[in-house]
């Protein structure tokens, strides 16, 4: 299991060095002039020339790229130019908003996509399987802004059940939970039917192996059978799934953000690729590619603590 | 209801208790039902900022998001009247005149305080304010505003004199009424080192400020310290919404009482006005127009550039993306401001025949491909759509090429490359503030390659924006300018859109207060009934 962990983390380290390597080449290929869209028409060329030695741009992009990641590596993610805040700071104040975002999200999908996928193949071609279907496929195919966007005009401008904009009061819980259903709900539907869909068609296939038959064999109740030996297999594609989707849905959570005027990762980075915020452009997508690295990989050593031939495999490998 | 015989006190059972439980559910709701629940005291105004803040320090701000808050919190010694018209007034000096071309003289009003202990406004103040603007060690990008800006001689406690190296005609609207203009106090910026990011050390103004989250709301509150007539609002939250819309669902959902909203949502909100809301329409100083790079080979010939200026119909152009509400534009300069032109060479519909008659006479091979740049954006996409319908019509064939605004912002500009000299056509818009020298200064001959994407050159055109400068006499200003914004129409670079309209949506239980260029001046809103709390 250790053995399969440093791999697993190894590869980890190289995933985020080349994504973050293949964003700062992307944002430095766009056209468009930080030091211009900053100082606006007051851009004199000495402060252009400043400004542009402090964001470190009048030096060549490798350059640039190797001082971004040995800061990186002493935890310095860089200054923000426009306010001058180190952008640490701006990216991890953003980052709870998302991530509370994200997973109350997934955990709402979850908690009700599994249970209907469950019952779906308990009850196959019964009238519930077949409503959850058509459910399951609808939510999958509407798209989350979309929802995101029914869900503002609906709940909150007609009829003003739910806040339209915001996080809520700091320290207010009640309505940081206000402000955060529509969001979750638009950024989650869709993972309910995928979830359903997943774990009905997982279930199908273990309801029939060997040991789920010996099990009724030995006169176990039913939802021991289910609970126990079939829906903990089963769930194994679920698992892997949601860690990939956690990664999914920090993207998607930006039409949320976007749309609920939300603070959060995916607005703050939205703005800086808008204002060609170089440094606050990295210290986000580096922040994000870490946290989809780390959701991956918690998913494989779940999958392997589940699922004990995965590290055996790993091992062969 | 019945009583309990045991307790001696009301007995409830289970109807009533559904019954009332019911009621004060229902009451509840109510209570937070928008417009419904008000109080005598304690408002708090919720309003859209469009962005923002990273900096509320005069010396380092970058927008005017940034300087509307400042406005709130700092006294000038002059400022812009609320109202449609740049006129000022008295701030927090109660004696100013100018003197002679480069000298102000000025006096305070005795007893001004800032916040948190750090005393009374001095003389002292005001010339460490304003110097600092300046001082080049600060490096800031505000310095231009305050133009010549030399030093500040202290005559008294509270009277001083400010001397310019040169004559500045947009010294008072532009270096002192704007947010450069903000007077802190001189103890309180030392004892943090001489800058602040957000949170000033001390205040002077009606409001003070609160707190700042990012991206979620700055908040003032009124301030106690204060000697003028009382702020009208316990507190000021304002929310940074970039997206004008989002701004006009949370004002639709209740949640701002205070808003601008798109030009296209206008006759939405003219059919079907939110509960207990006005909607105000006020000129903006922002301009547009179509600008021709005439160094590009395709537009060298004078001609060709005059046949697209009069090829464009600015008349359906403003239909279309404004919706017919926009001012349509005789020049740079808007109306009401000194310069401003009653109208353009150009007729407004442009001049279909003549158009041809140029290309003919200039030998170009119809249908002539030619390339227009213009924000990504629905206004200007739409404004685009109809150029090139006006354009089709005399044979001009015009591609459209949106760009993102920090792609746009660089396209003419020499440090960015070689980009400027594929720009053929291009549409833009530039912001300006309550003088014409901000209008005509982006387009003299320093600022070719810079802003001057057209690389207009006029010798007269500069001579005129430096003799401008140095005026005083405002007839005199008015004639230049308008002769300046006649060359830049005779060069064939420039074809005059519109000037653009702020929309803006507030519920009644107060009155707004706006600049003459639709911003909000908070510290001038006032009460006109019990407010929400």
């Amino acid at each position: 299991m250790l053995r399969f962990i440093t791999r697993r983390l190894g590869i980890s380290v190289l995933i985020i060095v080349l994504a973050v390597s293949l964003m700062f080449g992307m944002i430095h290929m766009i056209p468009g002039d930080p030091t211009s869209v900053i100082l606006g028409p007051r851009a004199t060329p000495e402060l252009r020339a400043e400004l542009n030695q402090r964001m470190g741009l009048d030096q060549p992009m490798a350059v640039q790229l190797g001082r971004f990641l040995g800061k990186v590596a002493r935890g310095d993610l860089g200054e923000d130019p426009f306010s001058q805040r180190p952008v640490a700071e701006i990216v991890f104040e953003q980052l709870p908003f998302t991530l509370i975002l994200v997973f109350t999200a997934i955990g709402a999908a979850t908690l009700l996509g599994v249970p209907l996928g469950c019952f779906s193949a308990i009850r196959r071609d019964s009238w519930l399987d077949r409503a959850s279907a058509v459910l399951s496929v609808a939510f999958i195919a509407i798209p989350s802004f979309v929802v995101a966007l029914y869900a503002l005009l609906l709940f909150s401008v007609r009829w003003q059940w739910f806040p339209a904009i915001g996080a809520g009061e700091s320290g207010d819980i009640a309505d940081q939970v206000h402000h955060l259903v529509l969001p979750a709900m638009a950024l989650g539907l869709g993972w309910v039917g995928y979830i359903a869909r997943l774990v009905r068609s997982s279930m199908l296939e273990v309801m029939e192996e060997n040991h789920v038959r010996t099990a009724r064999a030995f006169g176990l109740p039913e939802h021991v059978i289910i609970g126990r030996y079939a829906l903990r297999i089963a769930i194994l594609p679920t698992v892997t799934i949601l860690g990939l989707g956690i990664g999914t849905m920090l993207s998607g959570a930006l039409f949320a953000e976007i749309v609920f005027s939300r603070p959060g990762i995916g607005k703050l980075l939205h703005e800086a690729v808008m204002t060609r915020n170089y440094p606050v452009v990295m210290g986000s997508v580096l922040v994000t590619t870490v946290f989809f690295v780390v959701s991956t990989l918690v998913s494989d050593i779940l999958n392997a603590i589940l699922d004990p031939r995965l590290r055996g495999a790993g091992d062969q490998q | 209801m019945i009583n309990n015989p045991i307790f001696n006190a009301p007995f409830v059972n289970r109807r009533d208790f559904l019954k009332q439980t019911t009621l004060a559910s229902l009451g509840m709701v109510a209570a937070n039902l928008p417009g419904t629940t008000w109080a005598v005291d304690g408002n708090v105004l919720h309003i859209r900022n469009y962005q923002d803040v990273k900096s509320l320090d005069p010396v380092s701000m970058l927008s005017g998001a940034e300087g509307l808050i400042g406005n709130a919190m700092f006294l000038n010694l002059v400022k812009f009247q609320p109202g449609d018209s740049w006129e000022w007034e008295l701030d927090a000096a109660e004696y100013f005149e100018q003197l002679d071309e480069t000298h102000y003289a000025f006096r305070l009003r005795p007893g001004i305080q800032f916040t948190n202990g750090f005393g009374e406004m001095t003389a002292e103040d005001v010339k460490y304010s304003l110097e600092r603007i300046v001082d080049p060690a600060m490096k800031s990008p505000n310095a231009g505003e305050m133009g010549p800006l030399s030093h500040v001689e202290i005559t008294g406690r509270y009277s001083g004199v400010i001397v310019l190296d040169s004559p500045y005609s947009a010294f008072i609207p532009i270096g002192l009424c704007t947010s450069s203009g903000g007077i802190h106090s001189k103890k309180a910026l030392e004892s943090v080192g001489g800058q602040y990011g957000i949170e000033p050390p001390a205040c002077s103004g009606p409001y003070r400020f609160v707190s700042w989250q990012a991206q979620r709301k700055t908040i003032l509150e009124r301030n106690s310290e204060w000697s003028g007539p009382p702020a009208a609002f316990r507190e000021i939250h304002l929310y940074p919404l970039n997206d004008v819309k989002a701004g006009e669902l949370a004002y639709e959902a209740g949640e701002l009482e205070c808003t601008q909203t798109s030009i296209e949502s206008v006759e939405v909100f003219r059919k079907a006005m939110p509960a207990f809301s006005r909607l105000d329409l006020i000129s903006s100083l922002r301009y547009y127009w179509v600008g021709m790079n005439m160094e590009h080979p395709k537009l060298t010939d004078i001609r060709v550039r005059q046949a697209v200026q009069y090829g464009i119909d600015v008349e359906a152009v403003i239909e279309a993306a404004w919706f017919g509400l926009a001012t349509p534009a005789t020049g740079i300069i808007a109306p009401g401001l000194i310069g401003y032109r009653e109208k353009a060479d150009v007729p407004l519909a442009g001049d279909r025949e003549k158009a041809k008659r140029l290309l003919a006479e200039a030998g170009v091979e119809l249908p002539l491909k030619l390339t227009m740049s213009l924000p990504a954006l629905a206004m200007e996409m739409t404004a685009g759509q109809v150029i090139q319908w006006s354009l089709a019509k005399i044979g001009i064939e015009l591609e459209l090429d949106p760009q993102d605004n920090a792609t746009l912002i660089t396209m003419g500009m020499e440090s960015a490359g070689d980009r400027w000299k594929d720009l053929q056509l291009h549409l833009q818009s530039f912001f300006m503030l309550g003088d014409p020298y901000y209008a005509t200064v982006w387009f003299v001959d320093k600022q070719v390659g810079v802003w001057n994407w057209e690389r207009f050159r006029s010798e007269e055109f500069d001579q005129l924006h430096d003799l401008a400068m140095r005026l005083t006499d405002i007839g005199e200003r008015d004639r230049i300018y308008q002769r300046m914004q006649h060359l830049m129409e005779q060069s064939g670079c420039y074809r005059f859109l519109a000037h653009s309209v702020e929309s803006l949506l507030s519920r009644t239980w107060f009155e707004p207060a706006y600049r003459a260029d639709g911003y909000p001046m908070y510290r001038d809103f006032k009460l006109s009934g019990p407010g929400r709390v």
